[in-house]
């Protein structure tokens, strides 16, 4: 008989990649450090509360935080106008063909390609060091995000309701606005609210590479040993980061009630918006935002040549592969830690909210500083990189995980129980089998963003393109830089183009319930180029 | 004595579901529920499978009194439950939703080997064909098979589950009456000596082929015989409005 794989079979099997991991750890440590990292977590439970330091913390705050608003609502407001040029019912609507919508779409896909610390680094060179050189970096990338999300709903929308339009005379924009905005509307808010959560990581990132905020002074005190005071910003930012992640899912969670009408939707979401413009404002006096520097002079070395073909040759497949390496063993180690943990330690009631905190702390911590944490005990290499990003990862992963498992239909389980399984046999065979298909494909949506995290881990002697680029970058050889970001940004789209169509099969394979609010996960596991 | 509940109260909102229910099943006994919409049927099958612990009283099962930790599963391990809803995991084929019936007793490697290798497969194409289903349907996901059929797989894993004491929750609710009547016909033949049947139902005119008939209403124990001796003043008070 030909064998057939529960869907929650690729759910567990990629924890197998914490044998190997484990295996080589022992010849991974170098020793020393132990004593530091018991510091660092002891400094814990008593954060330095000196007024000073106090003020400072919440300064670095909410400067990350005005520099998440801006970036989030440019983001929105770019990505919102090129999703909707670059959907093809749109362009037919307005010009009768659809090549200008299908040309933006490829346009999009070079910003999309580049990690904003990338973006960050470039804009620095071209800029100095201003605020809206971070603004910027962000903006750029996540616009072109939201533009696939917004493009990609539109089309998979059914557009009879807009066609009844059109037949019944509505001009276009009304038709559209009337027959395909409703439904639009739940999916963005939405996915935005989960774009300004990683607007906020994103922010902090960027401050830790020199860009202003709470990352800069995370960054700061972990190198000079400070934790306590490391743990006052930490604490901080875990407490804005919680109450934003609660705030957004309340609104999604209210947007989404089934009697909520679209009128009173609308009156709330434009009172959201007045209180979010006027937030810009003290936002940007915080940050000294000057918008008139984007417009030059730009600071670009013109006495050296761009193109030198001596610059291209390099060791391709030894950085391709290292690039690639690190991104399997983290994506693999990430996606595979919230079922397993979650499997292994069901039975104990206290200790889901324990790796709730766990998860939020490996959310707020950047990737880098981890690495920088692990270099503690652990010799420089692959490994302190894979596991750095698999952490931060690996919290961000978790919570959709958790998220779907609450929203899964709760009978099957309880059906196992009563029939005297165990809960953990219960979970994997009931829960776990209803979500493993929206996680994997999540999943695959996630190791292609990995992808292009590997660049900020190149600190730690990572290798692969990503360490090449940075260093390429801070010495000002930018026909150093030219290759290794033409291969970059091929090697994302390439990921990209491959973990879409992984998600496309896996979806169109096990068919998402429907009816009653998708959850996130449902919601960002929707394969973004799939067709209507 | 298979299964005893002495002087069970469950709380609701309004009455309690149930209030100082007592009830006695024995070996071999094919018992029918009876009683209107909201009378405690289901509930009385939530706390006959230990989904619900009920607030005063006490349940016995197999002769001891309901356990908790892993006693406990191995009590529930004996007892298997049709649910309204079937409650089977879509996500599976038919051969791993019939093996499911054994997780309570198979141990972890088992567990995650029928995640992906067809297990016991002559096993389950026996409970397969004893509830008249085509073993060739093993290999077919859950979700392609069509309600009769799923009704069929959801009563084979009870029986892969070897449970002795078969609970079933309004099984012939939506089924046209043809089917109905035979499925009823493979509860009542599957639930005999040396298993028992506690099956709530909707309909009086089908309790004859049962050895007792069990009335309920308003959470209470209104009537309890032989089928033959149900009459249609009896028939009305359990239906009657409140």
């Amino acid at each position: 008989m030909q064998a057939k794989f529960a869907p929650v079979f690729g759910l567990l099997l990629p924890a197998l990649v914490f044998l190997p991991l484990l295996a080589f750890l022992p010849f991974e440590i170098h020793g020393g450090g132990w004593g530091l990292i018991a510091n660092f977590f002891g400094a814990a439970l008593r954060p330095s509360l000196t007024p000073s330091l106090l003020a400072s913390a919440c300064s670095g705050i909410a400067i990350t935080l005005a520099v998440a608003l801006w970036s989030w609502l440019l983001s929105l407001v770019i990505g919102i106008g090129a999703g909707l040029l670059s959907a093809p019912t749109v362009s037919e609507a307005f010009w009768g063909c659809r090549w200008p919508a299908d040309l933006l779409r490829r346009l999009l896909a070079l910003p999309r390609s580049l990690h904003e610390l990338l973006w960050g680094l470039i804009l620095l060179q071209g800029l100095g060091l201003q605020p809206v050189v971070a603004v910027v970096a962000i903006a750029i990338p996540y616009g072109a995000l939201v533009a696939r999300v917004v493009s990609d709903q539109l089309e998979s929308l059914p557009q009879a309701p807009f066609q009844a339009l059109r037949v019944a005379g509505a001009p276009s924009p009304a038709a559209l606005l009337t027959g395909l905005g409703p439904s639009l509307l739940p999916g963005v808010l939405s996915y935005g609210g989960y774009r300004l959560e990683c607007a906020l990581r994103s922010a902090t990132l960027l401050g830790v590479f020199g860009l202003g905020g709470v990352g800069a002074d995370l960054r700061l005190s972990l190198q000079s040993l400070q934790f306590h005071e490391a743990w006052t910003s930490l604490w901080a930012l875990a407490l804005v980061m919680f109450l934003l992640e609660q705030g957004i899912a309340l609104l999604r969670r209210r947007w989404w009630q089934p009697g909520a009408v679209v009128g009173q939707r609308g009156r709330e979401l434009l009172l959201l918006f007045v209180v979010l413009l006027l937030l810009l404002f003290p936002a940007a006096q915080l940050l000294d935002l000057q918008w008139q520097v984007l417009l030059g002079p730009w600071h670009w070395p013109m006495d050296q040549q761009i193109f030198q073909w001596q610059a291209w040759w390099l060791p391709w497949p030894q950085l391709v592969g290292s690039t690639l390496l690190l991104t399997v063993i983290a994506a693999l180690a990430a996606f595979a830690a919230a079922p397993l943990l979650l499997l292994l330690f069901s039975p104990w009631a206290l200790m889901q909210p324990l790796l709730r905190g766990l998860g939020l702390i490996a959310r707020l911590l950047p990737p880098p500083l981890t690495a920088l944490l692990l270099l503690f005990v652990l010799k420089p290499g692959l490994l302190p990189a894979a596991l750095a990003l698999a952490f931060h990862n690996a919290g961000i992963l978790g919570r959709l995980f958790l998220e779907g498992l609450e929203a899964q239909d709760p009978r099957p389980e309880q059906a196992l129980l009563a029939a005297g399984v165990s809960s953990r046999k219960a979970l994997l065979m009931a829960r776990f089998n209803g979500l493993a298909a929206g996680y994997l494909a999540y999943g695959a949506y996630r190791a292609d963003v990995i992808l292009r995290e590997t660049v900020v881990v190149g600190l730690v002697g990572a290798g692969g393109l990503g360490v090449v680029l940075l260093e390429a970058l801070s010495s000002f050889a930018w026909a150093d830089v030219l290759p290794v970001l033409v291969v970059y940004a091929l090697l994302t789209l390439f990921g990209e183009e491959l973990a879409t169509r992984y998600r496309s099969f896996l979806l169109h394979k096990h068919p998402q319930k429907e009816g009653g609010a998708p959850t996130r996960l449902q919601l960002l596991a929707k394969p973004m180029l799939e067709r209507a | 004595m298979i299964l005893e509940l002495k002087g069970i109260v469950v709380p609701g909102r309004q009455r309690p579901r149930l209030n100082n229910l007592n009830l006695q099943l024995n070996r071999g006994e094919r018992v029918a529920l009876l009683g209107a919409s909201g009378a405690g049927k289901s509930t009385l099958l939530a706390v006959a499978n230990g989904l619900i612990k009920p607030a005063c009283g006490a349940v016995y099962w197999f002769g001891e009194k309901a356990s908790s930790g892993k006693r406990r599963q191995r009590q529930q391990a004996r007892i298997g439950t049709l649910w309204q809803d079937l409650r089977l995991v879509e996500e599976l084929s038919v051969q791993q939703s019939l093996n499911c019936g054994r997780l309570a007793v198979w141990p972890w490697p088992l567990v995650l080997l029928n995640l992906f290798l067809p297990l016991e497969t002559n096993a389950c194409a026996k409970v397969l064909s004893e509830v008249e289903l085509d073993p060739d349907l093993l290999a077919v996901p859950v979700k392609q098979l069509s309600g009769g059929q799923r009704q069929r797989v959801a009563l084979a894993r009870l029986l892969r589950q070897g449970a002795e004491l078969l609970l079933a929750d309004e099984p012939l609710a939506q089924l046209d009456p043809p089917l109905a009547a035979r499925l009823l016909e493979l509860l009542l033949q599957l639930g005999a000596a040396p298993r028992s049947l506690l099956l709530s139902l909707h309909r009086p005119d089908l309790v004859q082929g049962f050895d007792r008939v069990i009335g309920l209403r308003n959470g209470e124990l209104l009537f309890d015989g032989n089928p033959k001796s149900l009459s249609a003043e009896l028939i009305n008070d359990l239906y009657a409005q409140n």
